[in-house]
């Protein structure tokens, strides 16, 4: 579904990704952990087609973005740090605005129905979306995606700042469009939720992937051992990349 | 795909409380030009009128003692007789028989009629005076009253419809337009936005369109309304024609400024920066460009001044007047054919001041000449500069188009000058030959008939303004189209 080989971005005359090769299935979710800087948000970016690669593709669905950027951005879906709304239109607008963008159209019954899908208290569909906290305007991206019917989703950091009931939330509703065979790209730094709600973890440094992991065969502790052990030996890793180069 | 972009910014223009204010004041700003604009097209008419009415007056008065006179020749019997010239009043002629009594102290007004847009934009019309008088004084006397405004309202230009749409339409478009992608950037929706199948260009180009559509549908709701408000002659093609054509300059301009808001907008900075760019945009193209053409045309061709112009036909005055057997001798070779029986006749005080006249007016012809000659030198230089700035293009543009151009002023001024040698010479022959005016003979005076250009030559002067509008468009357009692929989305 997402697939990136020997991805490769630099930023003047520094390398942010270098030949990442990785892919991710339908029904799986990936998470992305390594420290800021690691090339999560370039990936991402990638992804979307925001900035172009200088080598190597990335693919959604067996589509090259830069080659088809929009055909594929209509299989997408991106859900930020911050998910940025219309300040001056209701929730029921913004999902609307961004559903036509996407090439969709509802009633307003469905539109209500995907924000109550995504745990949106009634009450506030119909209220400016400037007043929203942070947990709200997210769970507005997620109903953003449903509407979409994307195939693939991408996160970077949704979950940074909000509070545990609210992170709970919002890993309940990916495991949900994980059930309807979506695959789901997540760069966090949340390293207990990934490995609850992750499938599969990818650790980044230094524009690297240097491990993978399934969920279902390391613990929540083998998960921070693994990660910190990177980090801790990053000489040594970055020396084995380049050898391997 | 891009309707819905469209009809998004275009509800999100009309929530901004800031864009209603400006649409109110936009408004506002038309309708106080329109009035301005018509209140001295009005004062120019009435001038006009009264100038007139005051001399045709004089002259209905004279024709009335000669009908008089010519009641009691008739009755008492004896000759219609021409009167000598004369300030006491007695039991002869009265002046209205002397041709050249009448010819020299009366003045014909003759009028440049305003187009339909002429409120529109004044042009120099408040310095170029529409009416001038014509009569058997020296050329230079037609254009000597102009230049009668206050001399502030002169320096601060009037407010008319052009002013509006040369000044301030440029900052209603840059206040909508200066953060078109930033905001979005700012703000963070542009991510969202570029996260579906739409690209960065049509993204862009959609916004402009909803800006473009809602403002151009206000400038023709306007323009229309003052037009319905203060334009004349609706009945007539040439007017709406006109009104066309203005519209078309506007969209033009205005298109030129949206294009230099995406300009800016492409190369990424925030919009504070933007708005700084396209603030010293302005102040350069509609302020200082203007000013230094301006300069430049009256430092590379000052005009030489009127005082030198009236000094001049003062000296000639005083030359004719000490060497006067001289000059009537010169006088009466220019009209050899004429001279009257008896010489006594002939050295009579009027003949002796319009010999004079004549003589100033050809010494002072040279000067006058070059005086118009330089006015038209800064005039061309100003139209080869004018791609510099769209301002001046369309100052340009704007005033042919409401007919208060300098060339359409010149075209008048020439069938004036020409007006004048009809007038002289259809007075100096009758009184050279001591012919009395009878009542009959003052509806024989020469008319005046102002001929419109060809449209053909209005276009001709048009044309070159509207195509480097175009030009500066087309240019305005080009360089986003081809900066565009290397605009960041996100902040890396």
């Amino acid at each position: 579904m997402l697939q990136a080989v020997k991805l490769t971005k630099r930023y003047g005359g520094i390398e942010a990704l270098k030949g990442l090769d990785m892919t991710v299935e339908g029904g799986d979710i990936y998470c992305l952990l390594g420290a800021n800087g690691a090339g999560k948000t370039t990936t991402i970016s990638l992804f979307l087609n925001f900035t172009e690669p200088d080598a190597g593709t990335a693919s959604v669905c067996g589509l090259d973005v830069t080659r088809e950027p929009l055909e594929t951005k209509k299989l997408l879906a991106y859900i930020p740090e911050q998910v940025m709304l219309y300040g001056n239109l209701t929730a029921l607008e913004n999902l609307r605005y961004f559903a036509q963008l996407g090439g969709r159209d509802y009633s307003r019954e469905e539109y209500r129905g995907f924000l109550s899908r995504v745990g949106l208290q009634p009450e506030a569909v119909d209220r400016r979306v400037k007043t929203y906290s942070k947990g709200m305007r997210q769970k507005v991206g997620v109903a953003i995606a449903l509407a979409k019917q994307a195939r693939a989703l991408l996160l970077d950091e949704p979950t940074a700042g909000l509070d545990p009931k609210a992170s709970n939330e919002f890993s309940e509703l990916l495991l949900k469009l994980k059930s309807d065979g979506a695959a789901i790209l997540m760069a966090t730094h949340d390293l207990f939720r990934a490995r609850e709600t992750g499938t599969r973890i990818g650790i980044m440094r230094e524009g690297r992937l240097v491990d993978e992991l399934s969920t279902g065969e390391v613990t929540h502790a083998d998960v921070e051992k693994i990660y910190l052990q990177h980090m801790h030996a990053g000489g040594h890793y970055a020396q084995q990349g380049a050898s391997s180069a | 795909m891009k309707r819905i972009i469209i009809s998004h910014e275009a509800r999100q223009l009309f929530r901004s409380g800031a864009f209603r204010a400006l649409l109110l004041l936009m408004a506002g700003a038309v309708a106080f030009a329109a009035w301005s604009g018509q209140r001295s097209i009005d004062r120019q008419a009435e001038g006009a009128n009264a100038a007139a009415a005051f001399e045709d007056g004089r002259r209905a008065r004279m024709r009335e003692g000669t009908e008089q006179y010519q009641a009691r020749v008739l009755a008492e019997g004896g000759e219609y007789q021409f009167a000598s010239a004369s300030h006491s009043p007695g039991a002869g002629p009265p002046q209205g028989t002397n041709p050249g009594v009448v010819g020299s102290t009366t003045a014909k007004y003759l009028t440049l009629p305003p187009t339909g847009l002429a409120s529109f934009s004044i042009g120099q019309s408040d310095i170029q005076l529409s009416y001038v008088p014509v009569s058997m004084n020296p050329a230079m006397n037609i254009t000597r009253d102009n230049e009668l405004e206050n001399p502030v309202n002169l320096m601060t230009g009037s407010f008319d419809i052009a002013f509006v749409v040369i000044f301030l339409l440029p900052i209603f478009i840059l206040a909508i337009s200066y953060d078109l992608l930033s905001s979005e950037k700012e703000r963070g929706t542009l991510a969202m936005i570029l996260a579906h199948p739409i690209s960065l260009r049509e993204l862009l180009a959609s916004k402009i369109v909803a800006r473009a559509g809602v403002l151009l549908a206000g400038i023709l709701a306007l323009g229309l309304a003052a037009l319905l408000a203060v334009g004349a002659s609706l009945d007539q093609t040439d007017t709406w024609v006109r009104f066309g054509l203005w519209m078309a300059a506007t969209l033009l301009y205005a298109l030129f400024w949206f294009a230099l808001s995406v300009l800016v907008n492409v190369y990424g900075r925030n919009s504070a920066a933007n708005g700084i760019a396209l603030a010293g945009a302005w102040l350069a193209l509609v302020v200082v460009a203007p000013t230094l053409v301006s300069l430049l045309a009256t430092t590379l061709y000052p005009a030489p001044s009127r005082m030198e112009l009236t000094t001049a036909a003062r000296q000639a005055q005083t030359e004719a007047e000490s060497a006067y057997m001289e000059r009537l001798s010169e006088y009466y070779y220019d009209h050899l054919e004429l001279v009257p029986e008896g010489d006594g006749s002939a050295m009579d005080f009027l003949t002796v001041a319009m010999a004079n006249r004549n003589a100033v007016d050809k010494a002072v012809r040279p000067l006058h000449d070059e005086f118009q000659a330089q006015l038209n030198r800064q005039e061309s230089l100003v139209q080869r500069f004018q791609f510099i700035s769209p301002a001046i293009m369309m100052q340009l543009a704007l005033n042919e188009i409401s007919g208060t151009s300098a060339d359409r002023y010149e075209h008048f001024l020439n069938q004036a000058y020409d007006f004048r040698a009809e007038w002289s010479e259809f007075f100096t022959v009758r009184f050279l030959q001591r012919s009395p005016l009878r009542p009959a003979d003052y509806d024989q005076f020469p008319v005046f008939e102002h001929r419109e250009e060809p449209f053909g030559a209005v276009m001709t002067r048009l044309l070159p303004s509207l195509l480097g509008m175009l030009a500066l468009l087309a240019t305005a357009i080009v360089v986003p189209l081809l900066r565009l692929r290397r605009y960041q989305v996100a902040a890396t």
